[in-house]
């Protein structure tokens, strides 16, 4: 698995961020970037090539609902993985992100075995569907 | 007590209420409790010293996402730099094991395990202190946690008020659609709830069960 994969973590918590940043680079994944909302986020997509998205879905100006909604529409972006990382931990979140496109979904707190054990499996299945 | 009054009054009817001054009055009522719980916060004299200088008691939450945030930063920072030193003294071992296994006297003689030594005290003197860092870091929580207990008291009894107050004066028609769960947000206290997961193996069995 590649780990010059690019990633950007969305998240309005600077905390937060900072956790799945370090979290990636301890895993082995060094090339992350930051966003602290979806505009931002979709703004950075859009102007430089990403490989992975990793994203909150309570933000202000857009939500990561959105965000996903506006990754799957858009041609250019539809292929990106998008791992929703959140504290919503209600059913129907869960199913809405699977509908909409996330790739996996995981409820905070959580632990680094956890994400890099997202992270892995979606990779695989990237790798298989290639 | 001016809340226990409202709740005694709101209680005992049984008919719903049209909007009348009566409603106005205990909406004022309400208020009243609120800003005096609210200036309590500043007179509490253990938060008095931390809160000087803030002009209200939003400032006061303002105040405490940023002692939080800040705590936070400093404990990341001093990980950052304890995983350094950490990376430093696993290098230093490696390259001393091989010099030793390679040529023990010559690593004694020329001094090279005596630097290594003082090398290692050195390093996990600054992880020691940077140690003690994290956990001086945590000195936000008491005085954060205080003004957090105060405020969600607050909250719930302004919850309460309100609630009872809703249910009197809503049209008997629509009173089974106040929902008192409308208020989302995540989830602190999931038990007895089927609409909520609690761990990540419940999303990961909801995600298969659709074929994810």
């Amino acid at each position: 698995m590649s780990t010059e994969m690019k990633f950007l973590v969305v998240d309005d918590f600077s905390t937060m961020r900072r956790i799945v940043r370090g979290l990636l680079k301890e895993i082995g994944y060094n090339n992350v970037e930051e966003a602290e909302d979806g505009v931002e986020a979709l703004n950075m997509l859009k102007n430089a090539k990403f490989d992975f998205v990793v994203s909150d879905i309570n933000m202000p100006n857009m939500t990561g609902f959105e965000l996903l909604k506006a990754i799957k529409d858009d041609p250019n972006l539809k292929h990106l993985p998008v791992l929703m990382v959140t504290a919503e931990a209600r059913k129907e979140d869960i199913v809405l992100a699977a509908q909409t496109g996330a790739a996996g979904y995981i409820v905070k707190p959580f632990t680094k075995a956890t994400l890099e054990e997202k992270v892995q499996k979606i990779m695989q299945k990237l790798a298989a569907a290639a | 007590m001016q809340v226990e009054q409202t709740f005694n009054k709101l209680g005992s009817s049984s008919e719903p209420l049209t909007v009348s001054p009566e409603v106005f009055q205990q909406l004022g009522s309400i208020t009243r409790v609120l800003h005096d719980t609210m200036q309590q916060l500043g007179v509490m004299p253990k938060l008095q010293v931390a809160t000087d200088g803030l002009p209200d008691a939003r400032s006061r939450l303002t105040y405490i996402a940023n002692k939080t945030a800040e705590a936070a930063n400093k404990v990341l920072n001093s990980v950052d730099q304890a995983k350094a030193e950490h990376a430093h003294i696993s290098s230093a071992t490696n390259e001393m094991a091989k010099a030793i296994m390679a040529d023990p006297v010559k690593a004694v003689a020329s001094g090279a395990v005596f630097n290594f030594v003082k090398d290692v005290e050195k390093s996990t003197a600054q992880i020691d202190q940077h140690l003690t860092d994290i956990m001086m870091a945590q000195d936000f929580h008491d005085l954060t946690g205080q003004v957090v207990a105060k405020v969600v008291t607050l909250a719930n009894d302004l919850e309460d008020s309100l609630v009872k107050l809703l249910v009197q004066i809503v049209p008997p028609e629509q009173r089974e659609k106040v929902d008192p769960t409308i208020l989302q947000g995540p989830v602190v206290n999931a038990e007895g709830r089927t609409d909520v997961v609690t761990n990540q193996g419940e999303v990961d069995d909801l995600l298969a069960s659709l074929g994810f």
